[in-house]
């Protein structure tokens, strides 16, 4: 049992953090695929963005490194953390706002023409998912 | 002179940039210049794209662009050979082409300002997006233009017909998890190797090609590619997307949108990818059951619908399998079909799509049923329909013959004789469904078409319409007669240096 206690441990310290951003993925993917109503399923298209940056984020990190600025006691490259995923998310980031705008937009137009954003409804009025 | 040689792969992004954020500022003023300056930005792109071929071919080696004079690792790069310097053209004729075709749809909204000049806007960003996604060699950059054609096209889907916003809020949800994956699959390579250059990523991954970090980015790379091409069990979205979009943004849409991904894949498969590893036959094996099933589900699928652009957008799903089956063969013969086979069907599919939005334009019609007769009145439009269908389903002058006989020569030699049997099959078929529309259109009852659009002018549809219809039946002539030329002039070089060396 306290072996048990001691590998958990490791791997959690290892990779317990990917563990975790790999359930938020699976999270949103799953609640995008369930959820009947157009709104939940935009906020879990978030959760699944929101993931990935944190995978993102996640391996930039290093131990015993400190902010990419540059610090006049500190030389070399091994006392800062990577800062190209910061950056990359950066852009992942808008580019998530960009499509959370554009889908709201279409929520809008959506209930503009339906009267709701429960899918059964929708495709209750609109005929069959196929024609 | 030669400064400008030297900066043409990013002019031909720079314009069409130009002219997106120069568009509603100019609508301001005046619609006309809006779309004016569309058209002449994607005018001048079109011209780069063709010097920038000429450069490669005449230089015999690739073309490297650095962003900013950034050297590559650390900066981005534009790679352009002579395969990708071929769908530039492509992309960024077919974008002209249909600012063009664009032009009269904006007469049926009259009144609507912002709509057109917002329309003119998210067309010439999709053309962006595209030239992008095909010019560049980093695999973040890709992305980055990957969601620049994605959101764009979620607009022009969604200003189209009664159930386009439900379509394209179909089709952001899914297109969401697909370009996630990509950046997933990207992000395992990072964390691998460190750089996202894609040069630099094929040398550092050359010793590693069976860590399970590269199995986990394969898939995932799978499934988001798989997504944008609308590749067999992942096309939920299209069938809906590609017939509720905007009659005239349509032909860009259906044609080139699901094209450009593909070749993104191609690109990493061949480029990035050890091919020869037995992880990556796995997963070729696996994407060839998916283009089987594609192909066969996609023929059989358009058998079942009378509209014409629910018949377009399944056999599209068939003929993306293809593609996909180009490169799960992947010998020469087998890329140079796959590459061929993209760009004759991007010609294909637009002339295809063109005509059903001509006739939209001028009778309403959205049901073969309606066709009846009408040859009579629009023979141009009928004339594109005939050769953009015949060359679908492979008849020897033209070019959806020649695609069709490199991926089978690719498969005997390679020993595959199912692909043989699938695309035989899958030809047959679409006779069927290809022949229905002509039986329609020939031979079925007039039924006095109501109230026909006024056109002014000699032609049965403004010249505008017509100019693009005539350029893609000589497009798609001339690269059937010319298939050999462009092959050992154009693709040989690359294919085989590049790709398979």
């Amino acid at each position: 049992m306290n072996n048990f206690l001691i590998i958990l441990e490791n791997f959690l310290a290892e990779s317990g953090i990917y563990v975790l951003t790999f359930i938020l993925m699976a999270l949103g993917i799953f609640g995008m695929i369930v959820s009947g109503n157009y709104m939940k399923k935009l906020m879990c298209m978030n959760i699944l963005q929101v993931s990935i940056i944190f995978f993102f984020l996640t391996f930039g990190q290093k131990n015993g490194a400190t902010l990419p600025v540059v610090l006049e006691h500190l030389l070399g490259a091994e006392s800062y953390i990577n800062p190209l995923p910061h950056a990359l998310m950066l852009t992942a980031i808008v580019v998530s706002l960009g499509t959370t705008g554009v889908g709201l937009a279409l929520l809008m137009k959506i209930k503009d023409i339906y009267g709701t954003i429960e899918e059964d409804e929708i495709t209750g009025k609109g005929g069959s998912k196929n024609e | 002179m030669s400064n400008f040689l030297n900066h043409l792969p990013v002019l031909v992004i720079i314009f069409p940039l130009a002219a997106t954020l120069l568009c509603p500022l100019l609508g301001h003023f005046s619609r006309d210049f809006s779309k004016r300056a569309v058209i002449f930005g994607l005018f001048l792109s079109m011209v780069c794209a063709f010097i920038q071929l000429i450069q490669v071919i005449k230089n015999g080696e690739p073309i490297h662009y650095f962003i900013g004079g950034w050297m590559p690792p650390i900066g981005i790069e534009f790679v352009i050979d002579g395969l990708n310097g071929l769908i530039i053209v492509l992309v960024s004729t077919i974008s002209w082409m249909t600012s063009l075709f664009s032009s009269p749809f904006e007469l049926l909204e009259r009144g609507n300002e912002l709509r057109s000049v917002g329309y003119y806007t998210i067309l010439c960003f999709l053309a962006v997006g595209l030239l992008g996604m095909s010019s560049t060699g980093d695999a973040f950059n890709l992305y980055v233009f990957m969601e620049i054609t994605a959101l764009s096209g979620y607009g022009l889907i969604a200003i189209g017909e009664e159930k386009g916003p439900i379509a394209a809020f179909r089709y952001l949800m899914t297109g969401t998890i697909g370009a996630s994956m990509y950046l997933l699959g990207v992000g395992f390579l990072y964390a691998l190797t460190g750089t996202l250059n894609m040069a630099d990523l094929a040398v550092r991954l050359a010793d590693s090609h069976d860590s399970p970090l590269i199995i986990a980015s394969i898939a995932c790379l799978i499934i988001g590619f798989g997504i944008k091409m609308a590749l067999f069990p992942l096309h939920g979205w299209q069938p809906a997307a590609h017939s509720y979009a905007h009659p005239a943004a349509d032909p860009m849409i259906a044609g080139i949108m699901i094209k450009i991904p593909a070749y993104a894949m191609l690109r990493f498969f061949f480029c990035i990818f050890d091919k020869s590893s037995p992880i990556i036959e796995t997963f070729f094996t696996a994407i060839s059951i998916m283009a089987i099933c594609g192909i066969l589900y996609g023929s059989l699928k358009a058998l079942r619908y009378d509209t014409y652009n629910k018949i377009l957008a399944f056999s599209s799903i068939g003929q993306v399998g293809y593609i996909a089956m180009g490169f799960a063969i992947g010998n020469f013969y087998g890329l140079i079909g796959a590459v061929l086979h993209i760009v004759s069907h991007a010609f294909m599919k637009v002339g295809l799509f063109y005509t059903s939005a001509a006739l939209k334009y001028k009778y309403d019609i959205h049901k073969i049923s309606e066709l009846g007769q009408v040859y009579r009145k629009m023979p141009v439009t009928s004339l594109t329909m005939v050769v953009c269908a015949l060359s679908m389903v492979g008849l020897p002058p033209f070019a959806g013959f020649f695609s069709k006989w490199y991926l089978a020569l690719g498969a005997i030699e390679k020993g595959q004789y199912i692909f043989v049997a699938v695309l035989i099959v899958s030809s047959l078929l679409g006779v069927i469904y290809f022949f229905r529309i002509f039986e329609n259109m020939f031979m079925g009852e007039f039924n006095a078409i109501g109230t026909d659009n006024p056109v002014k002018g000699k032609f049965e549809v403004p010249w505008q319409l017509i100019i693009p219809m005539c350029m893609v039946i000589v497009a798609i002539v001339a690269l059937g007669l010319f298939n050999s030329f462009i092959i050992n002039k154009v693709l040989k070089v690359t294919v085989l240096e590049v790709f398979l060396g």
